[in-house]
């Protein structure tokens, strides 16, 4: 069995956790059985907001810790990082689109799943060759590819809010079809290695449910 | 060691009612809502593949069978098929979705239809899933020696349940006279029929039997709210205290609380929950998809969509498809009969050889359950 279907396997198993435990979180509860209201979303957009806003700044980092002998692997993350590092706006336009204040989200203070998601993303960012962000990155990218459209729509129809309101999340799920290709080619530049898959797995649970907590602890 | 011994199915049986329907005339059997042509039929059947079914229905909806008569024609074709008498049977483990009555047990009428002398029964009530876990308590009673004969049945008739009158002046048919996609989908998804197993604690003199290796059954249900139910409206379903007997049968009715409902959109979330237990097991080595020989899944693969089967593929977990036996196209979906008809289909197929495994899977929508059970073919 090869090194990259082997952990790929395992970070399927690691998402399908996660999206359980998703499903556990009061905030998706009233998403799923048709309680949530605006206040909701816009809290749950104030927090999307510090996670997508540190998202690019992390995999820079992350992409500078990276030695010259995954130069290919450095530079993936650099364009990734390019290409998401101003998405934050376009959260704040949602929020404000629902009829919430700029200043509320820009000024909104992380809660404690987002501080711990956070501190842990920096700090294994800060390692040298963090290759386990790969894990983390396979979790974050698994919620824009498959979950974010899902809940794009659900907050829509439960809402009735303009597109321009959750061009956020239905954006997202736009870019899904190439999302477990190019994936796989990351994963091929750094394994086979057994420590570096393991780390890999491990990264992607711990990311999990730090997530799953940020999600927790939002409260309208 | 754990001082059990193993158990095998020596038999298998299935009772189809009628001759086999063809989708053309599925509303006649079904009945019109409100008098209305479906409007998601269509869509349903392109999308589970089926292309005839049994209903035991007359095709002006008169009954011909019961749920418990159907098991009970099963498990007598099961005992047959082992070569055994009733008199051999000695623990009858039952499952369906929803029984002729609310009360007492289906295992109780199943064994009422049989007539036969005293043995010990237990029942199952759940969704598709429910036969794996009748097929548990036999497999368990037979392996611990409580039991030399243990029949597991499972019979559905659903669409007794989807005759026009679970839904006619209900909230779930709207002012135009169109009856909710969560209820007309499924009128179009399952059918009616049942299916049974014998286990022994030695295989038969001669032909095959099938050694069962692990029977694991996987709820979700901490997590996931149901997906697939009746007893409750679309809204409040999860909330236990909302359920259809607080507001009383003639409420609960015009509440659209007792016909069965599904939830599509929460199913697609399930599917990955499955999908994510499945390869669970792949990876702790409990199922090596390599050395499976034949898979009996109650789920079409052309019903998975293109992403999950490209996922399993690059997670080495598919079974190619040409591996995988199904007759559901012929023989309807039967929710809990269904993995028995396919597997009494299969052993007469003559494909299996001694030797082999065989791997069947029952995803439930119910409310997030999956079962697995790995069977060996000896003799």
């Amino acid at each position: 069995m090869s090194a990259v279907a082997d952990v790929l396997r395992r970070l399927t198993v690691a998402f399908t956790e996660f999206e359980g435990r998703l499903e556990q979180t009061p905030l998706i509860r009233k998403l799923t059985r048709g309680r949530f209201e605006v206040a909701d979303y816009r809290a749950f957009l104030v927090a999307l907001r510090q996670q997508v806003k540190d998202g690019a700044l992390w995999m820079s980092r992350a992409a500078s810790n990276i030695d010259e002998e995954h130069l290919e692997l450095r530079s993936l993350l650099m364009r990734h990082a390019v290409t998401e590092h101003r998405d934050f706006r376009l959260l704040e336009a949602d929020y404000v689109a629902t009829g919430g204040a700029l200043a509320e989200i820009r000024q909104a203070e992380k809660n404690i799943g987002s501080e711990a998601l956070s501190a842990w993303m920096f700090h294994e960012a800060s390692r040298p060759n963090p290759f386990g962000l790969l894990g983390a990155m396979w979790i974050i990218e698994g919620l824009g590819s498959i979950k974010a459209a899902e809940w794009g729509r659900l907050v829509q129809q439960r809402l009735s809010l303009p597109d321009e309101a959750v061009r956020f999340l239905l954006y997202h799920g736009e870019n899904d079809a190439e999302h477990i290709g190019e994936f796989e080619k990351m994963l091929d530049l750094v394994l086979p290695d057994a420590a570096v898959a393991e780390r890999i797995v491990k990264t992607a649970r711990v990311t999990g449910r730090l997530y799953a907590l940020q999600i927790e602890e939002i409260a309208a | 060691m754990s001082g059990l011994s193993e158990a095998y199915i020596t038999g298998a049986g299935s009772f189809l009612p009628g001759p086999p329907v063809p989708s053309a005339e599925m509303e006649a059997y079904l009945g019109l809502v409100g008098g209305r042509a479906s409007l998601f039929g269509r869509k349903a059947l392109r999308w589970n593949g089926v292309e005839t079914r049994h209903y035991a229905l007359t095709p002006d909806g008169t009954p011909t069978h019961s749920n418990a008569g159907m098991c009970a024609g099963a498990v007598r074709a099961a005992v047959e098929d082992a070569g055994l008498g009733l008199e051999a049977l000695s623990f009858l483990a039952a499952a369906t979705t929803q029984g002729d009555w609310l009360v007492p047990g289906h295992a109780a009428a199943v064994h009422g239809e049989l007539g036969c002398g005293p043995i010990e029964i237990a029942s199952f009530q759940s969704v598709c899933g429910s036969s794996l876990m009748a097929a548990k308590a036999a497999w368990l009673s037979v392996r611990a020696g409580e039991h030399r004969a243990a029949a597991a049945c499972a019979g559905e008739f659903s669409s007794r349940w989807f005759r026009p009158a679970f839904y006619e002046g209900t909230a779930l048919v709207d002012a135009k006279g169109r009856l909710r996609s969560e209820a007309d989908f499924l009128r179009f998804t399952l059918s009616d029929g049942a299916g049974a197993v014998v286990m022994e604690p030695a295989p038969r003199p001669d032909g095959l039997s099938l050694r069962v290796e692990f029977i694991d059954l996987v709820s979700l249900a901490g997590r996931f709210d149901p997906c697939m139910w009746a007893g409750a409206p679309t809204e409040g379903r999860a909330d236990p205290m909302a359920t259809w007997s607080h507001a009383g049968p003639v409420a609960a009715h015009a509440a659209g609380a007792v016909a069965l409902l599904q939830d599509f959109e929460l199913l697609k979330r399930v599917i990955r929950a499955w999908v994510g237990v499945y390869l669970q097991k792949v990876d702790e080595g409990r199922i090596d998809p390599a050395r499976i020989d034949h898979l009996l899944c109650h789920y079409s693969a052309r019903s998975l969509r293109e992403e999950i089967v490209a996922l399993l593929e690059k997670t080495a977990g598919m079974i190619p498809e040409e591996k995988w036996f199904s007759n559901l196209a012929s023989v309807g979906n039967i929710g809990s009969a269904s993995i028995w008809v396919m597997l009494d289909g299969f052993l007469k197929s003559g494909r299996l050889k001694a030797g082999e495994k065989i791997l069947c899977v029952v995803p439930e929508s119910g409310r997030a359950f999956v079962g697995f059970m790995l069977l060996e073919a000896v003799g």
